[in-house]
């Protein structure tokens, strides 16, 4: 063998083996590839034993050309193999490709009611305002649902509340306003007090329940004036609803207001009773020792479940009792 | 009350759309209900008005008194309507007697009427425009003046009365049978019309059946009086009912129309049932009138209170206008209230006169200035939101339940009831939220949802010597169905009672409280799934599974899980302050022993806890065994102890010391071998 021969031999095995090592796709067949070329008893160590025919001074070359060739394949093998590893890892990801389109896995859900939900929405308002939230007893005496609030026994004003009367010769409380009584008592002047609660009346039809929720505000302060009373209210239904609301107030009566009225808001093209409200009476104030010459107050009232429905637009009032975790869900 | 809008004109030359003169009353405090258009053949173009009067305004329960507010908003002139006068023919021969509480009786005997005439088309027409029945001439007429003029009149047969009329205070237990034949057992509250021989009236409510106006008759006495609103409040309710005349006296009726009724209703009855008419007679305790008070309004502190600039002169005319006469002394205004209003008393119900006139809407509107104040933050919110964030839907029901309820869940002594209930399923107070959340849960599994969690924060009521309330607070939640929901890879498991104890847990968590377990007693609780939870002795409230009995009564097939606990005596807890923690690793071991069934977990824990050592961090219990290879009564159990050092990584040599004392204490002390 002449050196040219040798040359052509190595020219063919390097075309063969690089395309042996292009066309396989797996690790096992690029090894069996690189051992029948690189391997101990590959071609290119048979041809390097095959070098002692060459004559002396040719040996030299040849060994060099033999080991580029040796460096070429070994450098295509290892090219070969990260392609291959990359492409089998593609694989193993193509393979565990899930159905994302299939439901999650949820946990029941909870609620809060859409009462307590509409009287903290409430609250938090008044809380911003200076407001402290009191509470107070839903079974009562007659003394603080009506005669510190200035309603006499048999006074036609108790027609208005139908009330539920108790064994222990005590009452349900008709509304929330006791309370501003029993905190007036409590604390002296000035007051700034939001009651949310449960009352109860003896009503139960399509547009009432036997009980529901009220809240009832007091301010009793040097200068508390009528025209506060309707900007906060003005201020508190636009905070409530997100947006502002076309509101009017009329004169009405209750009889521990006066002058007492009426927040009507413009809803669906009607006007929509949904406030009472008045300059606390003096009568009530005196009562529980504030000095009327120098505080004045206002106070207001409203229907939690009115407002709820109004807010969430909910058209039966017996859902909220009903209790159907249907309806909670959707709160 | 309703009525036709063309009688206005009675009394005022009103030229407005009934839209309008609705929306001028609304906003002036005479509330309309709702009007009608009706093409009537006597009254022409008409409409009914429904006004909804609030009970301040008793002058308003007329034609009358709706037409002098419209004259005042609209600056009209006021005038009555005229009375042809009419000739007496005899002078009558009753004798009046009256007292404090029925000061003023007019009276007129009118004999040999025609009943079968009818009634004047336009009384007619008028009123069924306010849906009043028609009678017969008589009594129609009357019940045109009550609602015309606001004085309620009744008409007695003459022939039926013995002698003279008294105004008294009925006797006790003193008899009468009314008109409507309902027969009352009167008190000496309540006053009557009576004769020499018996009450022939409740006075001021209604006549009685044996004076009655029939058919038959030929002579009536008529009747129109003033009795005091203190006397007639209250008198029919207590009895059950109320009627037109009722409603007027109790809220007051004009103590100066009473002679101008009886004329108006002599006029009318002479044009319809003719007869001869007496004379007028008349009694009236003038000291005993209501006084008409003089009212002071200092001008400049209406203004600061309604936030208005209010000249006097305005204000003035307004006063005038509403029959206060008022005059002008310097700063203030001083004003006589009328004879038909009840409702003034004092300044501010003055100022309330002036913001009517004026406008409420017309009034400015200032926003109130916040102020500061210190947070608050309430258990119940806390408790909520946890609950909320564990999958539990809050539910609101009533605060009363029925007896059954009662006697199934609550106490059967001490129990505070509802004296005049709705209905029967409603008349007892409770004595805790169980009920609701079982009630409300049994109503959702009608309706599908097999999965709930529900929790309830309310108030519970308990009678003390029966007197005395005691309203407490407390949260009750309740547990049925699976853990999750199942979904297209699992099945979840059934709830049991430690899912609701691990939600009892992460709850008391958020307060300073410490509870321990104990025996529970609760009758509706299963005896052997079921705890008291107590603090420093006390019990809080409970946990366990409805008893299967409670189950079966109640129809449902699935455990119940329930707890309840009260809120009021829990400690929230105060800020959290920063620990610090090993940075070595922590060194564990699993022992397990063979214990008598009846050893609790709580023992063994704290046996364990008081042996471990200085470098005891936490014990576990990771597995239970009882059944086969054990022998009976006997369970086993396997902890894992591990323990932690501040400072340094533990060897064994620092815990095989620790191990030892464990397995001694846990012999000793709870007879528990270890199994090897």
């Amino acid at each position: 063998m002449d050196l040219d021969s040798l040359k052509q031999i190595i020219l063919d095995i390097e075309s063969r083996a690089t395309s042996d090592f292009d066309s396989v796709n797996t690790k096992s067949d690029l090894d069996d590839a690189y051992r029948s070329f690189l391997g101990k008893k590959g071609e290119v160590n048979i041809l390097l034993k095959s070098l002692g025919s060459l004559p002396q001074e040719k040996r030299k070359e040849a060994g060099k050309i033999l080991n580029q060739l040796k460096s070429t394949l070994e450098s295509g093998y290892a090219q070969k193999t990260i392609s291959i590893s990359a492409q089998e890892k593609q694989d193993k990801l193509n393979q565990q490709k899930i159905d994302v389109t299939l439901d999650g896995f949820e946990d029941l859900k909870g609620s809060v009611h859409p009462v307590t939900q509409t009287i903290k929405d409430i609250c938090d308002f008044f809380e911003r305002m200076g407001f402290d939230i009191e509470s107070g007893p839903e079974a009562e005496i007659d003394y603080y649902n009506f005669e510190a609030l200035n309603v006499p026994a048999d006074h036609p004003a108790k027609d208005m509340h139908d009330t539920f009367y108790l064994n222990n010769k005590g009452l349900l409380r008709t509304h929330t306003s006791p309370v501003q009584i029993r905190t007036m008592e409590k604390a002296k002047a000035p007051h700034r007090i939001i009651c949310p609660g449960k009352v109860y009346r003896k009503d139960s039809d399509l547009t009432h329940t036997p009980m529901f929720h009220q809240i009832e505000g007091l301010v009793v302060e040097e200068g508390a004036s009528f025209s506060q009373l309707k900007g906060l209210l003005n201020d508190f239904l636009e905070d409530f609803f997100g947006e502002a609301v076309e509101l009017r107030f009329r004169p009405s009566y209750f009889p521990f207001t006066e002058p007492s009225a009426e927040a009507d808001i413009r809803w669906k093209k009607n006007w929509l009773e949904v406030l009472g409200c008045g300059m606390v009476h003096p009568n009530v104030l005196k009562g529980v020792g504030v000095d009327t010459k120098k505080y004045s107050g206002f106070a207001f009232g409203l229907g939690v479940e009115r407002m709820a429905m109004l807010k969430y637009d909910i058209p039966d009032l017996r859902a909220f009792f009903d209790n159907d975790i249907r309806f909670l869900n959707q709160f | 009350m309703q009525f036709s809008k063309n009688w206005l004109k009675e009394f005022i030359d009103i030229d407005l759309s009934t839209q309008e003169i609705c929306h001028q009353l609304t906003m002036a405090g005479l509330e309309v209900d709702g009007y009608e258009d009706v093409k009537s053949k006597i009254t022409g173009n008409d409409s009914i008005i429904k006004l909804d009067i609030t009970p301040n305004r008793g002058d308003c329960f007329s034609v009358l008194g709706v037409a002098r507010e419209l004259a005042v908003i609209n600056n009209l002139k006021f005038s009555l309507p005229k009375i042809n006068k009419i000739s007496e023919s005899f002078t009558d021969d009753i004798n009046l007697k009256v007292c404090k509480d029925g000061p003023i009786y007019f009276g007129r005997t009118i004999k040999n009427i025609s009943l079968k005439s009818k009634t004047l088309p336009l009384i007619a027409e008028r009123l069924k425009l306010s849906d009043q029945k028609l009678i017969d001439p008589v009594v129609d007429i009357t019940n045109y003046i009550l609602l015309e003029l606001g004085q309620p009149l009744h008409a007695f047969d003459r022939q039926k009365l013995n002698g003279d009329i008294t105004v008294r205070l009925a006797k006790e237990k003193e008899k009468i049978i009314l008109l409507d034949d309902q027969e009352l057992e009167l008190d000496s509250s309540c006053l009557v019309i009576s004769d020499e021989k018996a009450a022939v009236a409740f006075a001021g409510i209604m006549g009685g059946k044996a004076s009655s106006v029939t058919d038959k008759t030929n002579s009536i006495f008529l009747e129109s009086a003033f009795f005091k609103p203190t006397i007639i409040r209250g008198k029919a309710r207590k009895f059950g009912f109320q009627t037109d005349a009722s409603i007027r006296f109790e809220r007051g009726v004009d103590y100066e129309i009473q002679e101008l009724a009886i004329n108006r209703a002599s006029s009318l009855l002479n044009s319809t049932v003719g007869g001869e008419f007496g004379n007028t007679i008349n009694k009236t305790i003038k000291t005993q009138l209501p006084k008409r008070k003089n009212i002071e309004i200092n001008l400049n502190r209406a203004n600061q209170i309604l936030g208005t600039a209010i000249p006097k002169k305005e204000a003035l005319r307004f006063f005038k206008g509403l029959g206060l006469s008022p005059q002008s002394q310097g700063e203030n205004i001083v004003a006589k209230s009328p004879s038909w209003r009840y409702d003034l008393e004092i300044e501010a119900d003055l100022i309330e006169e002036l913001a009517r006139l004026e406008g409420y809407d017309s009034l400015p509107q200032v926003s109130l200035k916040p102020v500061y104040k210190k947070g608050n933050l309430k258990p119940e919110s806390l408790i909520s939101n946890k609950l909320v964030s564990k999958g539990f839907n809050e539910i609101i029901t009533y605060s009363f339940i029925s007896e059954a309820d009662n006697e199934m869940f609550g106490q059967e002594q001490n129990t505070l009831r509802v004296d005049n209930p709705i209905s029967q399923n409603m008349s007892f107070m409770r004595t805790n939220l169980i009920s609701g959340l079982v009630n409300t849960c049994s109503y959702n599994l009608n309706h599908g949802q097999e999965n709930q969690r529900l929790f309830e924060i309310g108030n519970t009521f308990h009678l003390q010597n029966n007197k005395k309330v005691i309203e407490t607070k407390v949260v009750a939640g309740l547990m049925t169905g699976n853990l999750a929901l199942d979904n297209w890879n699992k099945k979840s498991d059934e709830v049991s009672f430690y899912d609701l104890k691990g939600v009892l847990t992460d709850l008391t968590s958020l307060f300073d409280t410490p509870f321990s377990l104990k025996e529970c007693t609760k009758e509706f609780l299963h005896p052997g799934i079921s705890a008291s939870i107590r603090y420093k002795n006390r019990e809080m409230g409970y946990i366990g599974t409805l008893h299967p009995s409670c189950l079966e009564n109640l129809g449902l097939k699935k455990n119940i899980f329930i707890f309840s606990l009260e809120i009021d005596s829990l400690e929230l807890k105060a800020n959290s302050k920063f620990k610090d923690f090993s940075k070595f690793p922590s060194t564990s071991r699993d022992l397990a022993f063979l214990f008598d069934r009846n050893v609790d977990a709580e023992s063994i824990q704290t046996t364990v806890m008081q042996s471990a050592g200085k470098f005891f961090k936490e014990i576990s219990i990771f597995d239970i065994y009882e059944g086969e290879g054990i022998g009976p009564n006997k369970k086993s159990v396997a902890l894992s102890v591990s323990w932690q050092a501040m400072k340094k990584t533990l060897l064994d040599s620092d815990i095989d010391g620790a191990v030892d004392k464990i397995i001694k204490s846990v012999k000793k002390d709870l007879n528990g071998e270890l199994r090897i």
